[in-house]
């Protein structure tokens, strides 16, 4: 289809393709998928995290920190190390779903998202605004419906949570031009999901960001 | 009336067209769930629902009128179902009718559920709010193809309110004053830059195709819209010299696909700026 525009299809897969490559080398756990009835298709992983609102606290610190730990990270902490003074009733492990998909209406990447228990019970809207993390948690009391809304997945057709791409442009705009002024070639993708993932649980280890693209 | 202008080719007056798409109904039974817990019988309720509006917005009155004989507590978010598929409130109301019940004998038949929120394939209506903000969404979309946002973006935030105010007031003048703004382009153009659509089957894992495609082809020639069909969705059309195997609907009419892409995007499409075509097997 139509391509004149600088991040059209074909570039978003060429962009996640290399993403991937490096993915692959670090079992960070990225695949590409694509629907039975069509060419397009997108990027997910699979992770699991300790439920947004458990409180870890450190010896000697009084401030209540909201962390959204991978679980393997939590666990590893030693046990001299760290003392939990409080944790909420039953915390529990929350399984979530990342996809990268193309918008050829915004010409942008788009990042769907959705989370369940172990047992299957997704998570609601309202658990996942509260699990934000904490800068955004401004933007989004303002204008809660322009940042995180619930949409259908336009492959699958279920449920999942959407960062709205309108404001997409605005943030990567500079990252672009700055990349074009040191001359120093960027994925696309990587920058992308590094500034949006972290705002949904989402980290990207940096060995992602010394690849050349 | 849009039948005959379209089926035919003879001209009508295109503020017709755009007025019988607003006020297109289609007569609806509801019935309660039988194993809902009621505390005596239910009536069916009857209502003409509006094509271009949402289930969620709507049916206040069919929730009140069930909620009259059920407890508090067996109560939760309502949904609706046909036929054993739960209907997607965020898609317009005539785009499910066609799609999923054209071919039936009216009234539309739909179950009203107030337990076991099917999660896995419905999205959460929790209030008036989230019709309206998918609702702008849609419009922001569609505008995003057509002027690069430009159009919307202008627009003052009262503005966007009219064109919700418009829809959830049943009030044509009312939305139709901005809206025709979103409908322009450029002098030097012929059309939009791409044209919203959407294509639904029911056949098909996917829920809908969408893609990016011109209303003007390179030499000037207007778009048809068996040129989308052919270029996005070629399985839609009847081989060359074969039968006629599906109807390409909108808004419960089947057009021409001699039929100009830009007017069908002018005119037929819903009030969130969208063609949303649906493609159902011939009936027998």
């Amino acid at each position: 289809m139509e391509e004149d525009e600088f991040f059209g299809e074909k570039t978003f897969q060429h962009f996640c393709a290399e993403f991937i490559k490096h993915s692959q080398q670090i079992s960070d756990g990225w695949e590409w998928r694509t629907s039975k009835d069509c060419s397009e298709g997108y990027m997910c992983k699979t992770q699991f995290q300790m439920k947004p609102g458990t409180l870890v606290s450190h010896p000697g610190t009084s401030a209540h920190v909201q962390t959204c730990l991978p679980v393997e990270e939590a666990l590893e902490l030693p046990p001299d190390d760290f003392e939990v003074t409080e944790t909420t009733a039953g915390s529990e492990v929350v399984k979530y779903e990342y996809h990268v998909l193309y918008s050829c209406s915004y010409q942008v990447p788009v990042l769907y998202f959705r989370a369940s228990f172990l047992d299957g019970r997704p998570l609601a809207l309202k658990d996942i605004w509260e699990g934000i993390h904490e800068c955004y948690k401004s933007q989004l009391l303002q204008e809660p419906w322009d940042t995180i809304t619930q949409q259908e997945h336009p492959v699958l057709g279920q449920p999942f949570f959407v960062l709205h791409p309108c404001k997409t442009n605005e943030f990567m705009t500079p990252v672009l031009e700055n990349s074009r002024k040191i001359n120093r070639s960027v994925n696309y993708i990587t920058s992308w999901l590094s500034i949006v993932g972290p705002v949904v649980g989402l980290n990207l280890p940096l060995s992602y960001a010394r690849t050349a693209s | 009336p849009i039948c005959t202008a379209l089926t035919t080719g003879r001209m009508t007056d295109d503020k017709d067209v755009l007025r019988d798409v607003w006020f297109g109904r289609i007569p609806t039974c509801f019935t309660l769930y039988q194993d809902e817990i009621t505390e005596r019988e239910a009536e069916p309720y009857y209502l003409l629902l509006p094509r271009v509006s949402y289930l969620t917005l709507v049916t206040d009155k069919v929730k009140k009128h069930f909620q009259k004989v059920m407890r508090q507590e067996d109560i939760s978010e309502i949904w609706f179902e046909y036929e054993g598929t739960p209907l997607k409130w965020h898609y317009p109301i005539g785009l499910l009718f066609d799609l999923l019940a054209s071919s039936s004998a009216l009234p539309w038949n739909i179950i009203v559920h107030f337990k076991s929120f099917p999660e896995k394939d419905l999205l959460h209506c929790p209030s008036k709010d989230a019709i309206e903000a998918h609702f702008m969404s849609c419009v922001k979309e569609a505008d995003a193809l057509k002027h690069k946002s430009q159009v919307i973006n202008e627009m003052q935030k009262k503005d966007h309110k009219q064109l919700w105010m418009g829809l959830q007031n049943d009030r044509f003048d009312q939305f139709w004053a901005i809206n025709r703004k979103l409908m322009e382009y450029p002098a030097e153009e012929n059309g939009f830059r791409y044209i919203p659509f959407r294509i639904y089957q029911t056949t098909t894992e996917r829920p809908f195709i969408q893609k990016l495609f011109r209303p003007v082809a390179a030499d000037g020639q207007l778009h048809t819209l068996g040129d989308l069909l052919k270029e996005v969705c070629p399985s839609a059309l009847a081989p060359e010299d074969g039968e006629k195997k599906n109807q390409v609907m909108i808004h419960g009419i089947e057009p021409m696909l001699e039929t100009p892409l830009q007017w069908l995007s002018e005119h037929l499409s819903y009030p969130d700026n969208f063609l949303h075509i649906s493609i159902i097997p011939q009936p027998t």
